[in-house]
């Protein structure tokens, strides 16, 4: 049990301390995260990651945006509306859609989206942002609509009978009085989601594009974080500055990942709290 | 007006649900369509071959690979979460440990799986010097599984009923005995389910063993110093190279036929849950 404390204590502190000269190089942090370009081949080699963390808000933004909205209705489905033999159809190959793995994901994206975006938006091979943004919306999809349905179940049951029997419409007790209820659930199934987009790595490596220009548009090609670090860790050698800049970058993967915790966990005690 | 708002949203949920079954299925139906064409018996058991590599021959070792290191990290974190499970909730442990312990590990399986690579990298890889191989994937993967099991071994002890604990202890017996006879017996099953289903993840996921593990290309020979090749990793190296769409089609098959067979056995130990 300690073990679990233990390790995750190590992994910080090993990323972190090969993280450190990185962080503490010339142009100090602020030139790691904001100025610094990718410029592993210049001279003297300059490794800033700006081009990776905007890729990667770009693509969790904007896979947020289509599996929220998505994923909600699909936990209203499930907890409200879906009969029973429906719903225990549904459920399960929502739990496939969660299990298949991320490597999987972007093979089918590959030979399925790619030559599809690339024709619809005239681009050389479809390798963008918006690719990347589309297969991890359905990557997410399964997470917030399970969290969602759940949180929508905790509802007392009296409460939405209640609201049923003033002879409103199912829609309007789902978003007056189901939603706000469930809000702190809601809440952390998105943040989940979050974790889980933020920190995917084999299908935005393969289908985002590996570009180190920081993209523009939803059109260009882009780089994550994630995608950096398996891209270029394989030719960093041991104690060099890239390699350091790569430990940089997981860094502050893991204190955005840390702050959703955080952030989760104090919307959970509110729960509790309110009870 | 609103009634009308209120179709429309019953039937866009509809819809919603219908894309939630359609997108797995789509995806399963898919790679078996493209995939078996190449899939045989050799497939399964023969190296890879030809010019590039992968274009001929087969993935055997590449699911001895993942196989065992699946097995090493099941058998580092089976043990240490179902341990630690049992400790957090029978031997009522102070409180604020108890908390500080479930906050590591819910923060431990939100980890980005890359983040698990880089410190099986510095740690295992360099620092360890264990070098790229079994042991190191291994060990990283059992890193990944620990908090899923621990999770789910908590919140499995946590839904046997007090009675039935109660009753055994009004027996006279001691802690370590109604535990053994009755809370973990009753828990077992979803135990089970939830390292199922660890394990599932632990096979399909390739960043944490991209610079602990896996190579391109082994014969099959598996030893715990060596790396091995790993059905996930060999998936990326056909796309991302081009070698063998033919392959990677079949491939991506067999990890989904392996992660399905594993996700139907976590459903039916759960079922049993539910029956008893």
């Amino acid at each position: 049990m300690l073990v679990g404390g233990a390790t995750l204590l190590l992994i910080a502190f090993f990323v972190a301390r090969e993280a450190a000269p990185a962080l503490l190089a010339d142009h100090g942090i602020i030139g790691f995260l904001f100025t610094d370009p990718w410029a592993p081949l210049a001279d003297p080699p300059q490794f800033g990651i700006r081009h990776a963390w905007i890729s990667t808000l770009l693509v969790t933004g904007v896979a947020l945006a289509i599996s929220v909205p998505m994923g909600f209705a699909i936990g209203a489905f499930l907890s409200e509306i879906a009969p029973r033999a429906i719903g225990s159809i549904v459920q399960p190959c929502i739990d496939v859609l969660a299990g298949i793995p991320s490597v999987v994901y972007g093979f089918v994206a590959y030979v399925l989206l790619l030559p599809w975006l690339a024709d619809a938006f005239d681009l050389s091979t479809g390798e963008s942002v918006l690719a990347a943004s589309l297969v991890l919306a359905a990557m997410v999809l399964p997470f917030v609509a399970s969290g969602s349905a759940e949180a929508f179940r905790a509802v007392p049951r009296e409460l939405k009978e209640a609201a049923y029997a003033q002879g409103v419409t199912r829609f309007h007790v789902i978003r007056r009085v189901i939603a706000p209820h469930a809000a702190s659930g809601l809440f952390a199934a998105v943040a989940l989601g979050l974790a889980r987009a933020i920190g995917e790595t084999l299908a935005v490596l393969m289908i985002a594009g590996n570009s180190i220009a920081t993209p523009a548009s939803l059109l260009d090609r882009a780089q994550p974080i994630t995608a950096l670090i398996a891209t270029e860790l394989g030719e960093a050698g041991v104690g060099s500055a890239k390699y350091h800049a790569l430990f940089g970058a997981g860094l502050v993967l893991l204190v955005i990942v840390a702050a959703i915790n955080v952030a989760v966990w104090s919307a959970k005690g509110r729960l509790v709290a309110a009870r | 007006m609103s009634l009308l708002v209120d179709r429309a949203f019953t039937a866009l949920c509809w819809a919603l649900a219908a894309l939630g079954i359609a997108l797995p299925v789509g995806i399963v139906a898919f790679l078996a369509v493209r995939g078996l064409s190449v899939l045989s018996l050799g497939f399964l058991v023969d190296a890879p071959a030809g010019l590039p590599l992968g274009s001929g021959g087969g993935i055997g070792p590449a699911i001895l690979g993942s196989l065992a290191l699946v097995g090493i990290g099941a058998a580092i974190a089976f043990p240490l979460g179902v341990g630690g499970a049992i400790y957090l909730s029978e031997y009522d442990p102070p409180r604020l440990l108890a908390r500080a312990a479930r906050f590591a590990a819910e923060c431990l399986a939100a980890v980005p799986s890359i983040v698990y690579g880089l410190f099986g990298y510095a740690f295992l890889v360099v620092f360890m010097a264990l070098k790229v191989s079994l042991l190191a994937g291994g060990l990283t993967l059992g890193i990944v599984m620990l908090p899923i099991i621990l999770i789910g071994a908590q919140e499995a002890l946590k839904s046997v009923e007090a009675s039935q604990r109660e009753a055994a202890l009004s027996l006279g017996v001691t802690t370590a005995h109604a535990l053994r006879r009755i809370v973990i017996r009753r828990a077992m099953p979803a135990i089970c389910a939830v390292t199922v289903l660890a394990l599932g993840h632990a096979f399909g996921t390739a960043a944490p063993i991209l610079f602990t593990a896996a190579t391109i290309f082994s014969r099959g020979d598996i030893g715990l110093s060596t790396p091995v090749m790993t059905l996930p990793t060999h998936l990326y190296y056909l796309t991302g190279e081009a070698v063998s769409f033919d392959h990677a089609y079949a491939t991506g098959f067999v990890i989904v036929v392996i992660l399905l067979a594993a996700n139907f056995a976590a459903l039916a130990l759960k079922a049993r849950v539910g029956r008893d």
